[in-house]
């Protein structure tokens, strides 16, 4: 196996460029969480309405 | 990904379910009369070092140790050569550095089994101690753990010879295929509890992908100024699965090359501290709630090889403490079941989650004219490994359910596949260390992209993890030993 020529991680983090959050990414982080929060809800039920575990 | 990662036979991914599919097919043959693995050596708690090492059957009584461990080195040696060989490897270097981490996983297996650092409060009587470290003999797993950590950061040389042979993902695959015959036997003992199990897995990895991702991809953008294409990677590598989740986001939104495989760098080293701490934080907080703990193993662990191996500790110290507190005799395995199946969720989880994001930066963010995004590449994304599982896994259950009669030889084949799933976890833990170089730390300039996974995994992800795995697994107890 052939090592390739390490990156340089300081260089790359100089080259990032600051971009602003578009409307894009703050719908996807928005419905995620919230489709996040009412799947926890359902979910929670469905697991201890329909696999019940016997002690 | 490239036609050669997912080609049958040119991927580590598929080369663990051949190397594993092999050995749980020799293991059935003590169903049909023929023990064919039977020679294999496996560790027994000691205190005189000759009894450490017994065979896995009765069948080959008589067969002296020395053998039967060379026999096992042998047999390794030679499967998993096969796999090198197509996988493009240097075979010479692969079997020199093969040698090697075997035997010092070993000796590190061996080690751990001393009676003062594994043995449980029920066996001190036995061994007429009156004080042990109450580990068990997963405590190996840990020295081997140390022992790659020195000789990945104190001996780089000698790190550099074994290279070839330190795959961790490889071998914690191949044994998770071995171990999806372990597991289909002890849930044919309680298919009900094994359904909740699974179903509830499920149900923590889509709250995890759903709520993590999004928080860390924000703190990444938000606070930290991460340009896209740094975000989306390491958002996945923190809070889903690492460094194929770094890959697959790097891929699927297009960005270049080296920036999932700079995220992979941390996302390694972080696993090796959870792996070091996860388990006793649960050990000393959880072990009255023992399928939370693997649940939050499974959530909370980065990297197949961390989150598996965290599942293999937690279970063990889990099991010693409730048996020295409280008396309670938990069977072995189910912890590790737990953080198995929620590991799998989430790494088959993966491919969709990679789509979904192509999908969103092809379409909403970053449009360029005649990209398209291809269901396929769900498929060239999903974990093969997981194949693997699912059919040992079902195959026994199917067995172990329609003969019960045949339990006895379920208990002895799996067993068998055993003794070899537990010596590819010690390789798992060797490796682990062996590629995890902490320089890489105090590299000038990773301080920004450590920070946002520092605050990002001990801020909130291993909490919600732990929250979900509560939610979802709090009042599930194993079934209780004997």
């Amino acid at each position: 196996m052939q090592t390739k020529e390490e990156p340089n991680l300081v260089e790359e983090l100089s080259r990032m460029e600051w971009e602003p959050l578009v409307a894009a990414e703050k719908k996807l982080i928005g419905y995620s969480i919230a489709l996040g929060v009412v799947l926890l809800a359902v979910l929670y039920w469905v697991s201890t309405a329909f696999f019940i575990v016997q002690p | 990904m490239s036609a050669a990662g997912t080609h049958w036979l040119k991927s580590e991914d598929w080369w663990s379910v051949w190397i594993g599919l092999f050995i749980f097919v020799l293991s059935l043959g003590v169903f049909g009369g023929a023990d064919i693995l039977g020679w294999g050596a496996q560790m027994n708690t000691w205190l005189d070092p000759g009894g450490a090492v017994k065979l896995a059957s009765t069948a080959y009584q008589g067969l002296p140790v020395l053998l039967s461990i060379l026999f096992t080195y042998l047999f390794l040696l030679a499967i998993l050569s096969v796999g090198a060989c197509f996988l493009g490897a240097d075979l010479k270097q692969f079997g020199i550095g093969f040698t090697v981490v075997f035997a010092l996983s070993l000796l590190c297996w061996f080690l751990g089994h001393y009676a003062y650092i594994a043995a449980t409060p029920d066996k001190l009587g036995a061994f007429g101690i009156g004080w042990s470290l109450n580990l068990t003999g997963e405590a190996g797993f840990i020295l081997a753990l140390l022992a790659g950590l020195v000789v990945g950061n104190f001996f780089p040389g000698l790190a550099d010879r074994l290279k070839a042979a330190c795959r961790p993902e490889w071998y914690i695959k191949t044994a998770i295929v071995i171990m999806g015959a372990g597991l289909g036997a002890k849930a044919a003992q309680s298919t009900g509890l094994a359904g909740a199990i699974i179903f509830r897995g499920f149900c923590a990895i889509v709250e995890a992908y759903l709520i993590y991702w999004a928080l860390v991809y924000f703190i990444a953008r938000k606070y930290f100024k991460f340009s896209r294409e740094w975000a989306a990677p390491l958002a996945s590598g923190v809070s889903i699965c690492g460094v194929s989740a770094a890959i697959a986001t790097g891929a699927a939104i297009r960005a270049r090359p080296v920036v999932p495989i700079m995220v992979s760098s941390l996302v390694v080293i972080f696993a090796v501290i959870e792996l070091i701490l996860l388990p006793f934080l649960a050990q000393w907080a959880l072990y009255d709630e023992p399928l939370v703990a693997g649940a939050w193993m499974g959530l909370a662990v980065k990297t197949d090889g961390a989150a598996v191996a965290s599942g293999a500790i937690v279970d063990s110290l889990i099991r010693a403490k409730a048996l020295a507190i409280d008396g309670i005799n938990y069977k072995e395995g189910w912890m590790l079941m737990t953080a198995t199946t929620t590991k799998m969720f989430i790494d088959v989880f993966i491919g969709i989650w990679a789509f979904v994001l192509a999908l969103i930066w092809c379409t909403r963010i970053d449009c360029k004219e005649g990209e398209t995004v291809r269901l396929r590449e769900i498929w060239n994304r999903f974990p093969k490994f997981v194949i693997g599982y699912v059919l040992t896994f079902a195959v026994l259950l199917t067995v172990c359910l329609s003969f019960p009669e045949k339990a006895a030889a379920g208990q002895l084949s799996t067993g068998e596949g055993n003794t070899f799933r537990v010596l590819l976890f010690a390789m798992t833990f060797f490796s682990i260390g062996m590629i995890s170089n902490f320089k890489k730390l105090w590299e000038e300039g990773i301080g920004k992209l450590a920070a946002v996974y520092l605050i990002s995994l001990f801020g909130f992800i291993i909490w919600i993890g732990l929250f979900i795995s509560w939610l979802f697994f709090h009042g599930v107890k194993p079934p209780l030993a004997g």
